[in-house]
């Protein structure tokens, strides 16, 4: 049984899980709160870090009393090193160090993207996809090979929920529940496909030139930021509808290529969707249609699961903790670099 | 949208030979002929994705037909040796140039030592299909090196250098040629045009890292095709190689933020 401590972005996270010695495993608890910050404007590590200092025992208090075990039935105490914010990971990491002190539990420091992949795996049962992972600071196309999840594609650039959000921010939508999940609202009154740039490389992306495109859009003579058309003769009009609706489909058709790409390099059939955009259903259902074309088949999960949440920290934290990894207390740091390929993954053939 | 009557009509005589490689997420490959002498031709047909927007779809096919037609007829004209165009109708996403009979050279590089077993088989198979080709294997690295010099001459960058990329020609099909055109470089599917040393030396960078990794213990092989290279472009060789070294520095070690 593991706890599993995450906060690496806006999301606080503290989940329970328990692995059965017949392989099976259970969530007992995965209890997340986000801190959301008004429209129009992004989160700040300083302020994130303070939310996160500020609800980290409370958070870490429902997910205890949910699965109904005190803390001193867990074998080990999961947490993430990295990629991330500093300021909140420090924070959820000083919290780690001092319950593995208080309790005397072995820690285990953890990979965020790894975390995403093992309980994307869990949960869907997905043997050896390709894996997209797709995120407000992270999208790579990742496949296994040789106890390392190698990194194929990826943006040269800025995140594609990075993308999504700054542009959530220029529209001013809601923050609540997630920009991202706004902007998928919206794009599905949109009609008009507005031409931007495609901009795959190879199996890279970049995705910054994209959201200059989309913003100048907003500043067109056509624009009508209430989406309104001002009499009969006003038809040729753009709508914050219309923008959304384009940004996603350019950005997802690149992000589906690149996975294809991906999949006929190393002849895959099968695709998982993991990560904070992961739960955009447009997403899921255009990977969808390429996983049959390709005779294969995508595996997704839900917003639970996607977002960041403690539960994917304990799942990869107890994976290397049964391979006998744990982390000493003087080499508990955080990083806000640590790719996915440098972690070694010991626990798949 | 379907392609025309008379492209679908060549579609439909043709065989469709692979998804393979690069192709595989793009195009499917066809073999079949324009003219009832049966002259064949490679029909490369990218299909329409269905989960991408129509509109979207269309105008992204149409432009990579067009660029790709586009890289192959700036490479005839400078001499770089790359199939000739026979068809383009760059709408319905299909493109037919000529049919290159012979052997990818990633399968006549031998292709390091991890199938322990089949090694020495495999060994003797290549050595004899080379000798088949007689041409040694600096012959066919010095080659490459030749090609792609010619073709970063004429500002064309290939864009997915690799082994598969590059086919040497069967002597017979060359007889009445000389034998500087055995190597013919294909698929300029991820190719455009610059002048930029920095994009000529990410090309050669991703040569690099494909001998790398698909030739582990031949890695050595490529400085014979920088040295070809290096002969080729005379005076433009030094920026290039300066180039190269921070290209390789850099490599893939972006590290990532959040």
């Amino acid at each position: 049984m593991a706890l599993g401590l995450e906060g690496s972005a806006n999301k606080l996270g503290a989940g329970i899980i328990k692995h059965s010695p017949d392989g099976t495993s259970v969530v007992l608890s995965n209890i997340r709160h986000t801190y959301i910050t008004p429209p129009g404007e992004g989160f700040q590590p300083r302020d994130t870090a303070l939310h996160h200092r500020e609800w980290c025992l409370s958070v870490i208090q429902d997910a205890l009393s949910q699965a109904g075990v005190p803390i001193s039935g867990v074998d080990c105490i999961c947490y993430t090193k990295g990629p991330g914010m500093g300021a909140p990971l420090q924070s959820v990491a000083l919290v780690a160090r001092t319950l593995s002190l208080l309790y005397d539990k072995p820690l285990v420091a953890v990979n965020h993207c790894v975390g995403h992949i093992e309980m994307g795996r869990e949960i869907t049962g997905a043997k050896n996809p390709v894996v997209l992972y797709v995120s407000g600071g992270n999208t790579q196309v990742i496949a296994y090979s040789r106890q390392c999840y190698r990194i194929f594609g990826e943006t040269l650039d800025i995140a594609v929920g990075n993308c999504l959000d700054r542009f959530a921010r220029v529209l001013n939508l809601s923050n609540n529940p997630s920009p991202g999940y706004n902007i998928e609202q919206k794009a599905k009154r949109g009609k008009r496909l507005m031409s931007l740039p495609y901009t795959t490389k190879g199996m890279d992306i970049s995705l910054s030139g994209i959201l200059t495109a989309v913003e100048a859009y907003t500043l067109d003579k056509r624009y009508r930021p209430d989406g309104l058309s001002q009499g009969a003769e006003d038809q040729d009009i753009i709508t914050p509808a219309d923008l959304c609706f384009s940004l996603q489909e350019n950005v997802f058709a690149m992000l589906v290529e690149i996975t294809e790409r991906a999949m006929a390099h190393i002849g895959s059939r099968e695709v998982l969707i993991v990560g904070g955009v992961g739960c955009n259903e447009r997403l899921q259902e255009m990977m969808g249609i390429m996983a049959s074309e390709r005779g294969g088949q995508v595996f997704a999960t839900d917003e639970r699961f996607c977002i960041d949440n403690g539960i994917m920290i304990a799942q990869a934290g107890l994976l290397g903790f049964r391979m006998g990894h744990s982390t000493p207390i003087e080499k508990s740091t955080c990083t806000q670099r640590y790719r996915t390929d440098q972690v070694h993954v010991s626990w798949r053939v | 949208m379907n392609p025309p009557l008379s492209s679908l009509k060549l579609l439909e005589s043709a065989t469709l030979i692979s998804q393979g490689a690069e192709a595989a997420s793009i195009s499917k490959v066809y073999r079949g002929s324009l003219s009832s002498e049966g002259v064949p031709v490679l029909l490369k047909y990218r299909f329409q994705k269905q989960y991408r927007h129509p509109k979207l779809d269309t105008s992204l096919t149409k432009s990579r037909v067009a660029g790709e037609a586009r890289a192959l007829l700036k490479c005839l004209r400078h001499g770089v040796n790359v199939p000739g165009i026979r068809m383009v109708d760059a709408p319905a996403g299909l493109l037919g140039i000529d049919w290159i009979d012979g052997i990818t050279v990633k399968y006549l590089v031998p292709q390091g030592l991890d199938k322990q077993a089949d090694e020495t088989i495999d060994q003797l198979a290549e050595a004899k299909t080379l000798d088949q080709f007689g041409i040694t294997i600096d012959a066919l690295m010095n080659l490459i090196g030749v090609e792609i010099a010619k073709m970063h001459l004429a500002d064309i960058i290939h864009g997915d250098l690799t082994t598969s990329n590059m086919i040497l020609r069967s002597p017979q099909s060359t007889a009445d040629k000389k034998n500087t055109e055995l190597v013919v470089l294909i698929d300029f599917g991820l190719s455009y045009h610059s002048s930029l040393v920095e994009d000529k030396a990410v090309d050669l960078f991703v040569l690099e890292r494909a001998f790398a990794s698909t030739h582990p213990d031949f890695e050595p092989l490529f400085a014979s095709v920088l040295a070809a290279y290096a002969k080729m472009l005379k005076k433009d060789w030094a920026p290039v190689q300066r180039r190269l070294d921070d290209v390789r520095l850099r490599g893939r070690k972006r590290s990532m933020v959040g």
